[in-house]
């Protein structure tokens, strides 16, 4: 995946501004940053949910903007803070997804079946999605965006409200994945998380790359959290405010 | 509690308003409307203040039964209530029902309904300002019939809701409602044709309905200074005991629904266990292509989403009440009556275009994974065809049976297919042009969509309209009917052919539409649009 001069604007805010990423292919590619550094903004426009005001985005030589049919086919999306059909039990979901992928209907059956057991679903793959807790909710977006077989994966968030057994289930899908030649992108507020998973990562923050390369690389010899907080620049409030929050204090 | 509620709706307002050019559209178009017609209704009470006293109470009673008929009827069939300040949001904050009541109360009056109902009936002090028995009547009155008209639709529109996203009640209170709108249209109508018979008939007429109106829950107020003014004591006290136990029970009731919603709010699944039969008749019903697909999704969410369970019952009522009013009437036409499935037809081809927006942001599966516009087209006229061809088989026999008209078949049935045709394949065109933020599934579906429901208006009218002028070559040949009989059968064979190709031509360019802007349509249709 490689993206040149994305730029965003909401309202008065830039969002992303001239935004540079190479990503290599059949590499875990870790996206962090903090809140609001535009992390979300640049996964929906690399992946066609949401047109740059500049830039542009290609997926293995297909331009997103241009050529969206053939980039679109080689993604699959797992985006944050957007809804489901959540009207669909899991599997009806999941036939759906493949049937709007063009997936074979034989095919369909028989990945679900998997996807659904390799993530834990089976037993509720009858009930709607919008009975699903976060976790589950996150899990079958991920089952939607493998099911197509696509050759690169764009997840925001993929870990969010997963519990730490499913967690341990969908990294080892993931690096299966890349074993085979796919490509993960994916965002992430977890340090540590990106740390043992990824080979490569970038650090965004209001809406450029700060810094990007190998785990290692950027590193450089300290933990990646602290240099992540050097990076963006952290400033310690220290303990002095909120002290009414204690409860051992008097007006309490 | 109250100033902080309506602080807080006028701030949404302000803050939706700087957002929304829509809305202040919206909102301005709604002032000018209102401003009309409580000018009018002023102009008309004061007239009443200086004419017989008999006339004015029948008048006043007739006019304020149908103004409060109407909160509850617009607010459950036509616009929604607007919940700008939504109830569930309360729930996680230390208040109880029944402290947040009044200032949702106060609240709910703020907007251009409110203020217009509140000057009106201001109005109608000045009606009865001929003494000071009525007058003192009057001002007793306005505020509990205000209350009442609030109370009315919040609490209906509440009891509603909380029927239909649970799954036991969902089927019953579809139907309640449908008939509900359908016996108040047919009761209006019948009522305008029995004016048109003759004005010493009418005197007498009116007369015996405002009475009858007056000893309904919707007139009993208002009907207290009319008995006060004609010196109906024992009547105005049981009518006022009525009014004021029905502001009472509303009360009660809207305070229990809400606090219902404040533990459990509406949003949250549908109750149940949410299991579902895997149904793979569905599935085998449309091809295995992107385009069944939506079709296989459109259909079960006309069935799992009560939205679309409101839409229906909405659909339905125009042409049912077409078909029982003409034939109740004496002076009905049943060749009219029998041309309601037509009436369905142009109304299905209009709702298909805001079908887009209920998908809220889940449209980002459409967009992300490339499915052409075509196929989305297609899809959603597939499953509409497939829940309401039966219906408009049904309601044709049901008026060919009721007004024995069997030498229309043959133009009822080309203008049928025509409209229904001709109004899918431009409402799949519509629908692409625009589209606007919908209330999500599992939301109140009597909320008032992000944009105070005038795009929705906007393109039903347009939809509708559009309809209309591309089926003349049909509508022509239907009525040509008439006079020369085989122009009947020419219309089923234009109409099928016209109807096909504006269905064609509909898909293909909303289709084309949509995959120039998909992106742009996910930032429209999504709840927070920035």
């Amino acid at each position: 995946m490689s993206l040149q001069g994305l730029c965003k604007t909401f309202g008065t805010k830039r969002a992303v501004d001239h935004l540079d990423l190479q990503v290599r292919p059949g590499c875990m590619f870790g996206l962090v940053g903090p809140n609001g550094a535009g992390k979300t903004t640049t996964l929906s426009m690399a992946t066609g949910l949401l047109r740059p005001d500049a830039g542009t985005a290609a997926v293995l030589g297909h331009d997103v903007w241009t050529d969206p049919a053939a980039a679109k086919a080689l993604i699959g999306v797992l985006p944050d803070g957007v809804r489901l059909f959540d009207r669909l039990s899991g599997r009806e979901l999941l036939r759906y997804v493949g049937l709007l992928r063009r997936v074979p209907p034989g095919d369909i059956a028989s990945r679900s079946a998997e996807l659904l057991e390799a993530l834990g679903l089976t037993e509720d793959g009858n009930t709607l999605v919008v009975e699903y807790s976060a976790g589950m909710t996150k899990k079958i977006g991920l089952a939607c965006a493998l099911i197509h077989a696509p050759r690169l994966l764009i997840l925001d968030e993929p870990f969010e409200a997963v519990d730490p057994v499913s967690g341990e289930g969908i990294r080892s899908i993931l690096r299966s994945y890349v074993r085979g030649g796919g490509t993960v992108v994916l965002s992430s507020h977890v340090m540590e998380l990106v740390e043992s998973l990824c080979d490569d990562l970038a650090v965004v923050a209001q809406g450029r790359v700060l810094v990007s390369g190998t785990v290692e690389a950027v590193r450089a010899g300290s933990t990646l959290q602290q240099r992540f907080l050097d990076l963006v620049g952290f400033t310690a409030a220290g303990g002095e405010g909120l002290a009414w929050l204690h409860s051992s204090s008097p007006s309490s | 509690m109250v100033a902080l509620i309506v602080t807080l709706k006028l701030t949404l307002l302000k803050n939706s308003l700087k957002r929304s050019v829509w809305r202040t559209v919206g909102l301005v178009l709604g002032m000018l409307y209102a401003l009309g017609i409580v000018i009018v209704a002023l102009v008309g009470l004061t007239a009443l203040r200086f004419g017989p006293v008999d006339l004015a109470a029948d008048v006043t009673v007739l006019v304020f039964a149908v103004l409060t008929l109407g909160w509850l009827l617009m607010s459950l069939l036509v616009f929604g209530v607007d919940e700008t300040v939504d109830p569930a949001k309360f729930a996680l904050l230390p208040v109880r029902a029944r402290e947040l009541l009044p200032g949702l109360f106060v609240s709910g009056l703020i907007g251009s309904p409110g203020v217009a109902t509140v000057l009106v009936a201001a109005g109608l002090v000045l009606a009865w300002s001929r003494g000071w028995a009525p007058l003192l009547a009057a001002v007793v009155a306005v505020p509990i019939g205000v209350g009442s008209c609030v109370l009315l639709s919040r609490a209906g529109t509440a009891a509603f809701a909380s029927f239909l996203s649970s799954r036991r009640f969902r089927d019953l209170a579809f139907v309640v409602l449908a008939l509900f709108g359908a016996a108040v249209g047919i009761g209006g109508n019948l009522l305008g044709s029995v004016a048109q018979s003759g004005s010493s008939q009418l005197r007498q007429v009116l007369a015996d309905t405002a009475t009858v109106v007056g000893w309904t829950p919707f007139g009993w107020v208002w009907a207290v200074p009319a008995d006060v003014a004609r010196g109906l004591w024992w009547q105005a006290g049981v009518h006022l005991v009525l009014a004021v136990a029905l502001v009472g029970v509303l009360w009660v009731a809207w305070g229990h629904l809400l606090a219902k919603r404040l533990i459990e709010p509406v949003e949250a699944g549908g109750g149940g266990s949410g299991r579902v039969k895997e149904n793979a008749l569905i599935d085998r019903l449309y091809p295995a292509t992107p385009a069944g697909g939506v079709a296989a999704r459109t259909l079960r969410y006309w069935r799992r989403d009560p939205r679309y369970l409101a839409g229906v019952a909405g659909l339905l009522i125009a042409p049912v009440v077409l078909v029982v009013t003409q034939l109740m009437n004496p002076g009905g036409s049943s060749v009219l009556a029998a041309f309601a499935p037509a009436v369905l037809g142009v109304l299905i081809g209009a709702s298909i275009a805001q079908d887009l927006c209920y998908d809220g942001t889940a449209l980002w599966l459409h967009v992300a994974s490339g499915l052409r516009g075509a196929d989305d087209r297609a899809g959603r006229v597939m499953s509409t065809l497939t829940i309401f061809g039966p219906v408009l088989v049904a309601l044709l026999v049901v008026s060919m049976v009721a007004t024995a008209e069997w030498s229309l078949l043959a133009p009822v049935v080309g203008l049928t297919i025509g409209l229904t045709l001709t109004g899918l394949g431009v409402g799949s065109f519509v629908g692409a042009l625009w589209q606007w933020p919908a209330p999500p599934p599992g939301a109140n579906p009597f909320q008032k969509g992000n944009s105070g429901g005038l795009p929705s208006l906007l393109s039903f009218s347009v939809a509708s309209l559009g309809t209309t002028v591309l089926a003349v070559p049909t509508i022509a040949a239907a009525v040509g009917s008439l006079w020369y009989g085989w122009l009947g059968y020419l219309s089923v064979v234009v109409g099928l052919a016209t109807g096909l190709l504006v269905l064609r031509i509909g898909i293909a360019q909303g289709g084309r539409v949509l995959d120039r802007r998909w992106p742009e349509v996910l930032q429209s249709v999504s709840e927070r649009s920035a």
